[in-house]
C-alpha cells in the first residue's frame, strides 16, 4: 500500500453533517481530511436554462441513485426506494431546503408515549437551539419570525420566500378552518451572501440551484472549510475504517479514478456518509475485535431506520394558482395536528406541508400523483383546466423508529469498486399507517376550506399504499441514554469506539414530523463544538464515556 | 496518457441530451409526428406537435445507436427507428380515427413503448416556444416562461398577506410540559412481538 496520510481528524462523507464538522473544526485550526466518493457538480450542471429541464429531472437529477446510475452512486436494494445524492453536498445536492426545526416535545418521544423503539434524545431542544443558531447563521436561511406554534426563533439572514398565490390561497383554507399556519423557514436566500445568488423563485429547485442560492453544503460550508486549508478528497470511496485496541486508526479508501488504495490515519474519526451509507461502512468495516461491524456490538447498526410517512394530495382550483413560481419546498406548513392526540387511534403527529408545481409537461403527465392528462382528444381540455390551477398538500408524518426497519449489506451486489450494496427493509408501523390516513382527511378538509376544488388525486408513492419513499432517511446509528438503546452517547461518540463519531442524519433519535437537516446540522455542529473543545479528553479515552460522565462543553 | 475522465460519454447521460440528436428519415419523421398529432391534437390556440418541431428535441433524447438506453425516455435509436418503420408511411397517410385505433391497439399491446412515447412526446411539446406562447394565453399561464432561468418569476410573485399571518394562532408543548399519554388500547406496541406472535422470524 502506498504511503498514509496523517491528520487530526478524518471527516466520512462530504454532505450536510460533513461539510458542517469539517467547517467548524477548521475554524479552530484542527487539520481535516474529508474523504467523499463524488465530485463536485458544475453550476452548469443544472437543467434550469434548458428546454428539457423538466425531462432532465428524470435522468441526472432522478432523487434515485438506481435510476441516476451514476458511477459515484452505490446501488442499493431492498424493498424500498432511499433518495440519495453522491458528490461534494451530499442529499443537499438536490434537496428542497425546507427548514423547519424540530419541536421540544420531539426530544421527549420516549416519555411521552415510547411505542415500538421509540426513546427519549438524550439532549433537550433547549440544549440544540444554540447550535440551531449558529447553523442558521452560517448558511443564510429565509424566515419570518413570529411562529406562536414553535419557539422563539432568531430573525433569519433575509424574509421568507414569498408564497405567491398558493401561500395565499391556501393560508386562507388554514385561516378559515382556525387552524395553526406559518410561512415557512426555508434554507433559501432571499438576500445575496457571500458568493451566492439571492433566489428568483424560478420555481424549480429539487435538482439543484444555479445560482446558489439554496443552501447545499457546497455552496454554504465547503468554500470556508477549503479556505481553512480543509484537505477535501473527491472520487475518494471508503472501503474500511480501521481500528486497533477498541480506537479507530483511520480509513482506507479507493481513489475511484485510478482505482488505487490509500490510508489515512488520523486521531478521531467522523463518519457522515449518511443513514444508508454510514451504517453500510460500519458493518463493511468488520474486523478483528469488531466480528460484526465497528461500533455494533449492541447490534443496533443499521436498525430504528426512519423516512417519514408519507402521503402527497394534489389539488386542483377553479382559478389560477401560477405554482410554477416561487421556490419549490414548502410554501407554508400547518402544524395543527403536530402534538399526540390518541383519541386519533394513534400517537404522534404531522405537518401539513403546501407546495408548489413545477412546469406544463409536469402538470401534463401528472403532477405529483399521477394525474394524467389523457391523450387523444381529451388533452386539451383536461391540460388547459389544470395547468396552473394546482396546490400539493403534503402529509409529513412522524414516523416510529421499528428496529426491523433496517440497512444490512448485500453479498450479492455492489458498487462500481466491487464493494457490497447496501440492503434496506422499511414497513410502515400500523400506527403511521393510521396517522396518514387521518392526515389525508385533514388535507381534505383545509383545500375545501380554501373553496374552488375541481380534481383532487392522492398519490401511492407514499403513505397508506406501500412503503414510503426514502426522502429523509434518518436513525440508522442513533444517539441514546445507554450502550443498550443506541450507538452514541449524547455528543455523538459511538458506545464502542471512543474515537469514532457519527454526526449525520443516521445519528437522530426520532424523526419528528418535519424535515430533517436544520436538526441533523444543528447536531452536527454541536459535535464538532465538543471534539474541538475536548479533543484532549477524547484522545485519552478507552472507553466512551457514559452521558453522566462525559465532560460538558 | 492515461485517461482521467471519471465521466466517459456513456456513464451518464449528457444533460441536453446527446448532440446532435438523430435524424430521422423522411418516412419516420412522418410518422412520428402523426403520432405525436394524435396524442396531443391541436386548438384552442394551440399548435399541433408536427407543426413545432417535436422531433428535434425527442432526437436528442433517443440514445444514439451502440449506447445502452439506460435513461429517461428508455428509447434506443435501432429500435425506436424500427418501431417507427414498422408503423410505416401507411401510418402517417391514415385518417386520423385510424391512426388513434393504432396508437389504442399500441396502448393495450405494448404498454412499455407507449408509455416512453407518450412521456416523451409530453416533454417535447410542452418544450416548444410557440406552446409556451399559446399557454401564456391561458389566465393561470400568462407568465409562464420558456425555462426557469435566467429571468425567474420575482417579477412577478405575489407576497404574504400580513392581515392574513396576523390572525395565525398556534401553540407547541414545552419541554418541561411533555407528559405521558394515554396508548390506543388496539394500537400493537411492537412489530417485533406481533411477529413472534404472528409465527414468525
Ligand atoms: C430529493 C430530496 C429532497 C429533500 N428535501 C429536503 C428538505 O426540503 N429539507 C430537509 O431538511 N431535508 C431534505 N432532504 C434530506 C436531506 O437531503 C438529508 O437529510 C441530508 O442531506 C442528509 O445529510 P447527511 O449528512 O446525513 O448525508 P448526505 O448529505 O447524503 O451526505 C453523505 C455523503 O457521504 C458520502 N459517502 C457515502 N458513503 C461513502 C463512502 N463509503 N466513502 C466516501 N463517501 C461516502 C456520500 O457520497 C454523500 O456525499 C431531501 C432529500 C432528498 C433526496
Ligand atoms: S426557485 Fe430559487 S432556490 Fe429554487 S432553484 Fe430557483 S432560484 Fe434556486
Amino acid at each position: 500500500m502506498a504511503a498514509y496520510t496523517e491528520t487530526d481528524v478524518l471527516v466520512i462523507g462530504a454532505g450536510a453533517g460533513g461539510g458542517a464538522v469539517s467547517k467548524r473544526l477548521s475554524d479552530a485550526g484542527i487539520k481535516v481530511v474529508c474523504l467523499e466518493q463524488g465530485d463536485w457538480v458544475h453550476a452548469m450542471d443544472h437543467p434550469h436554462m434548458y428546454d428539457g429541464w423538466e425531462l432532465e429531472r428524470k435522468r441526472s437529477w432522478s432523487f434515485e441513485p438506481n435510476v441516476r446510475k451514476f458511477p459515484e452512486d452505490y446501488p442499493v436494494t431492498g424493498n424500498t426506494t432511499p433518495y440519495t445524492f453522491t458528490g461534494v453536498g451530499g442529499s443537499t445536492l438536490h434537496y428542497a431546503a425546507a427548514w423547519p426545526r424540530f419541536k421540544p416535545v420531539d426530544f421527549r418521544k420516549g416519555t411521552e408515549h415510547g411505542v415500538e423503539g421509540t426513546i427519549d434524545w438524550p439532549i433537550s431542544y433547549e440544549e440544540l437551539e444554540p447550535f440551531y443558531a449558529i447553523n442558521d447563521a452560517e448558511i443564510g436561511v429565509a424566515r419570518r419570525t413570529g411562529d406562536p406554534g414553535n419557539p422563539a426563533r432568531p430573525e433569519g439572514w433575509g424574509p421568507a420566500s414569498r408564497g405567491g398565490k398558493v401561500g395565499h390561497k391556501m393560508g386562507s383554507g388554514f385561516d378559515k378552518l382556525g387552524w395553526h399556519w406559518w410561512p415557512a423557514d426555508n434554507a433559501i436566500l432571499t438576500r445575496t451572501k457571500d458568493n451566492r445568488l439571492a433566489c428568483n423563485d424560478c420555481g424549480f429547485c429539487l435538482a439543484g440551484c444555479p445560482r446558489h442560492s439554496i443552501a447545499s453544503t457546497d455552496v454554504s460550508y465547503w468554500p470556508a472549510a477549503l479556505r481553512n486549508g480543509v484537505d477535501l478528497r473527491v472520487n475518494a470511496r471508503v472501503e474500511q475504517i480501521n481500528a486497533k485496541n477498541g480506537r479507530a486508526t483511520g480509513a482506507t479508501y479507493i481513489d475511484r479514478v485510478t482505482g488505487q488504495r490509500h490510508e489515512v490515519r488520523a486521531g478521531i474519526v467522523v463518519v457522515a456518509a449518511n443513514s444508508i451509507g454510514t451504517p453500510r461502512l460500519l458493518l463493511m468495516s468488520a474486523q478483528q475485535g469488531h466480528p460484526d461491524g465497528l461500533a455494533n456490538s449492541n447490534g443496533l447498526v443499521g436498525t430504528h431506520l426512519m423516512y417519514h410517512s408519507w402521503s402527497f394530495v394534489d389539488f386542483w382550483f377553479d382559478e389560477p394558482l401560477e405554482g410554477f413560481k416561487g421556490p419549490e419546498p414548502a410554501v407554508l406548513y400547518s402544524q395543527e395536528f403536530y402534538d399526540s392526540d390518541p383519541s386519533r387511534g394513534f400517537v404522534n403527529g404531522f405537518s401539513l406541508q403546501v407546495g408548489t408545481s413545477l412546469g406544463a409537461a409536469t402538470s401534463a403527465l401528472g403532477t405529483n400523483t399521477g394525474n394524467l392528462a389523457p391523450w387523444g382528444a381529451g388533452h386539451r381540455s383536461f391540460f388547459n383546466e389544470h395547468f396552473g390551477r394546482h396546490a400539493l398538500i403534503y402529509v409529513q408524518g412522524e414516523d416510529l423508529p421499528v428496529r426491523t426497519n433496517r440497512v444490512t449489506l448485500d453479498p450479492d451486489v455492489k458498487d462500481s469498486s466491487g464493494l457490497p450494496a447496501p440492503h434496506v427493509h422499511y414497513e410502515l408501523h400500523e400506527n403511521d399507517r393510521r396517522l396518514v390516513e387521518w392526515g389525508q382527511q385533514r388535507a381534505r378538509e383545509a383545500a375545501d376550506a380554501a373553496g374552488g376544488v375541481i380534481d383532487t388525486t392522492t398519490s401511492g408513492i407514499g403513505g397508506i399504499d406501500g412503503p414510503p419513499p426514502g426522502w429523509h432517511i434518518m436513525g440508522t446509528c442513533r444517539m441514546g441514554n445507554t450502550p443498550e438503546d443506541s450507538v452514541t452517547n449524547k455528543w455523538n461518540q459511538t458506545w464502542d469506539v471512543p474515537n469514532l463519531f457519527i454526526t449525520d442524519a443516521s445519528s437522530l433519535t426520532t424523526g419528528a414530523a418535519v424535515n430533517p437537516t436544520s436538526t441533523l446540522q444543528a447536531v452536527a455542529v454541536r459535535a464538532a463544538e465538543y471534539i474541538k473543545r475536548r479533543h484532549r479528553d477524547i484522545a485519552s479515552q478507552t472507553t466512551t464515556p457514559s452521558n453522566a460522565d462525559a465532560p460538558a462543553l | 496518457m492515461t485517461d482521467l475522465s471519471v465521466t466517459p460519454r456513456d456513464t451518464k447521460p449528457p444533460l441536453g441530451g446527446w448532440l446532435p440528436g438523430i435524424r430521422l428519415t423522411e418516412t419516420q419523421a412522418a410518422v412520428l409526428n402523426a403520432a405525436a398529432d394524435e396524442l396531443i391534437p391541436g386548438g384552442d390556440g394551440f399548435p399541433p406537435p408536427s407543426e413545432v418541431d417535436v422531433i428535434s428535441f425527442i432526437g436528442r433524447y433517443v440514445t444514439p445507436s451502440g449506447l445502452e438506453p439506460r435513461w429517461f425516455p428508455f428509447l434506443g435509436e435501432d429500435d425506436f427507428r424500427a418501431r417507427l418503420d414498422g408503423l410505416g408511411q401507411e401510418f402517417a397517410d391514415a385518417t386520423p380515427v385510424q391512426r388513434v385505433t393504432v396508437l389504442e391497439g399500441l396502448e393495450r399491446d405494448e404498454q412499455e413503448f407507449f408509455t416512453r412515447l407518450r412521456d416523451v412526446v409530453y416533454h417535447a411539446y410542452y418544450s416548444r416556444p410557440e406552446v409556451i406562447r399559446a399557454i401564456n394565453r391561458l389566465p393561470a399561464g400568462r407568465d409562464y416562461r420558456n425555462s426557469p432561468q435566467p429571468y425567474g418569476y420575482s417579477d412577478v410573485m405575489d407576497d404574504w398577506d400580513d392581515e392574513l399571518l396576523s390572525r395565525v394562532r398556534g401553540t407547541y408543548i414545552r419541554t418541561e410540559e411533555v407528559r405521558r399519554v394515554a396508548i390506543p388500547a388496539d394500537l400493537p406496541m411492537c412489530s417485533a412481538r406481533q411477529a413472534r406472535e404472528a409465527g414468525e422470524n
